[in-house]
């Protein structure tokens, strides 16, 4: 597909998007609709570190937490407008991101991964215990939502962050620092050779893929005006995975359909009642094992060998 | 006489109690193919990883020309001008050759890729100049035809030359080849030795650890011999070929 074929491509799904709620009239697909872009940008963020990198880090939902806990707390205790709390997060996400991605990055692989779950594991135990500050387990609820809590506004307000994110996303990955990114998930020693300090391309990938989360935990805890720790557990970050791995893993598109699928996808399986969470592991499973480039990577190579038949022809 | 390009004195890398370099000095000018040779085990690569700033060395000085390296981290050594090549196939294979070879121009580009993030057009000009200087990098290593291939798809013999072109694509003064020869056939060889000339030709330091005694005899100004990590012999081709301690330890009575 050449650019402008691709722009437009997007373009019409922004425009379906921004429909959404004119069409739809169950409200409650509205709801998950507006969890599913919000998955979008922490999907985004997952891909850059995981799906570009080649770095698996399970510590998403970790600083999704951070982020949704700092944009609630500052407006707590400070009375700074939701806005200027939802702009703070992202930035206190990214503290946290420098002080614990510089440790895990010296390792790689599967060590990566565990150091990162450790992490996350640590951010739960903290928001469990620091009552004083985090309420505990009984979470924190009532918090703000912007414009009288009106859905419809929400909803816009996430598309066009999501737009924003994804698009940023598309930036980064198109650009010389994308390049490398790429270049260190085939061949990280390769990296150091050519003169490449591969530390500052991984640290900047590991610590923007955790202001994504921190802006998604933001815009979900404003969203649903009650957070408590187990919501950013581990489970969340292998969800967020998932998205990545499901949509296709380095592409744009990829999380995008990706983050649908994990909100949606459990939703679409209630006819199976008490199997639900059975069958939907049951399809997360085939999928990584039989589709592991993802719903993208599959339409890719269709596309492809489709135009090589054509070209044939 | 040519400036001299890299000077090791003394130069010692223990592994615990492991000495596999000792005491180890050389020189090599611009322009001059020095070869380094030795059975294995006798630290040949160790020499190569600690001259590139992989490992630390135990003790010794390494001088680039006017700087001392030996305390710099592997990418500003590349900086300085060093590059090397390894021992086994290392590269990229999703990207196209010229992409490949691209990457290695990563130290001599001025801009920033942080810059690059935001599609501001600054940087053109350095563009256009980069893509020229791939260009002539892959004509020299005649990879020109293959440039729009995908790295995973070409050859093993050709992603040895491709990694030789990534290292010259930062416009080295001196270069570190291991073993460039290894699963090469004759003819393809023979493309390798006028490679490796004509680097040489453009004033560029060669560095050379090869097991094929005929390309490195063919090649070589100047070879030293490494036996158990110390320099046992140093001098021209036809020296070493003479010289009893190498036939002993390394060439046997044959050659």
């Amino acid at each position: 597909m050449n650019r402008s074929l691709q722009s437009l491509a997007w373009l019409l799904v922004f425009a379906a998007l921004a429909m959404l709620p004119q069409v739809l009239t169950v409200k409650y697909y509205l709801h998950l609709s507006i969890l599913a872009l919000i998955w979008v940008i922490m999907a985004q963020g997952q891909n850059l570190i995981q799906g570009y990198t080649g770095y698996v880090s399970i510590v998403g939902a970790g600083f999704m937490g951070i982020g949704a806990y700092s944009s609630t707390l500052i407006g707590m205790h400070f009375q700074w407008p939701i806005w200027a709390t939802m702009a703070a997060a992202p930035l206190v996400t990214a503290l946290f991101a420098l002080a614990t991605g510089y440790p895990s990055l010296r390792v790689k692989g599967h060590y990566f991964a565990i150091v990162t779950l450790a992490f996350n594991l640590i951010i739960v135990i903290v928001l469990v215990n620091y009552k004083e500050l985090t309420n505990g387990e009984t979470g924190i609820s009532n918090i703000p939502k912007p414009w009288g809590g009106s859905r419809d506004a929400y909803f816009y307000l996430v598309l066009m962050l999501a737009a924003a994110m994804t698009a940023l996303a598309a930036l980064i990955a198109r650009s010389r620092v994308g390049e490398i990114l790429l270049a260190i998930r085939q061949n990280e020693d390769l990296v150091g050779s050519i003169g490449i300090a591969a530390w500052k391309y991984k640290l900047f990938a590991f610590v923007i893929s955790a202001m994504y989360a921190g802006l998604a935990g933001a815009l979900y805890a404003h969203f649903q005006s009650f957070i408590n720790p187990e919501i950013f557990g581990v489970a969340q970050s292998l969800d967020a995975i998932l998205a990545v791995i499901l949509g296709g893993s380095g592409t744009i598109a990829g999380p995008v359909i990706g983050a649908f699928l994990v909100v949606f996808l459990p939703e679409m399986l209630r006819f199976a009642d008490s199997f639900r969470l059975i069958l939907y592991g049951l399809i997360l499973v085939l999928a990584t094992i039989f589709m592991p480039i993802g719903i993208v990577g599959v339409c890719k190579a269709l596309i492809g060998r489709f135009s090589r038949k054509e070209a044939a022809s | 006489m040519a400036e001299t390009i890299l000077r090791v004195e003394m130069l010692v890398k223990n592994f615990g109690g492991v000495k596999a370099v000792r005491d180890l000095s050389f020189e090599v000018s611009a322009g001059e193919i020095l070869g380094l040779i030795g059975p294995n085990g006798s630290g040949k690569s160790t020499t190569v990883n600690v001259l590139a700033g992989l490992i630390p060395p135990t003790s010794g000085s390494i001088r680039l020309g006017p700087h001392s390296i030996e305390n710099l981290p592997e990418t500003e050594r590349v900086a300085k001008g060093l590059a090397r090549t390894f021992q086994t196939a290392r590269v990229f294979p999703e990207f196209s050759v010229r992409r490949h070879v691209t990457m290695g121009c990563h130290t001599i580009r001025r801009s920033n890729p942080f810059a690059s993030v935001l599609p501001l057009g600054f940087s053109s000009r350095e563009d256009a100049e980069t893509a020229r200087h791939v260009d002539d990098v892959l004509q020299l290593c005649s990879l020109a035809q293959i440039a729009d291939r995908p790295v995973g798809s070409i050859s093993s013999a050709q992603q040895r030359f491709l990694m030789i072109a990534t290292a010259l694509a930062s416009k080295p003064r001196i270069l570190l080849v291991d073993e460039p020869a290894a699963g090469l056939v004759e003819h393809e060889r023979q493309s390798l030795a006028e490679l490796i000339r004509g680097i040489r030709q453009r004033g560029i330091a060669v560095v050379i650890i090869e097991h094929h005694m005929a390309l490195i005899m063919a090649l070589c100004d100047r070879i030293v011999v490494l036996n158990f990590g110390s320099k046992i012999a140093e001098g021209s081709p036809a020296e070493i070929r003479a010289n009893p301690a190498v036939i002993d330890a390394y060439l046997g009575e044959a050659a």
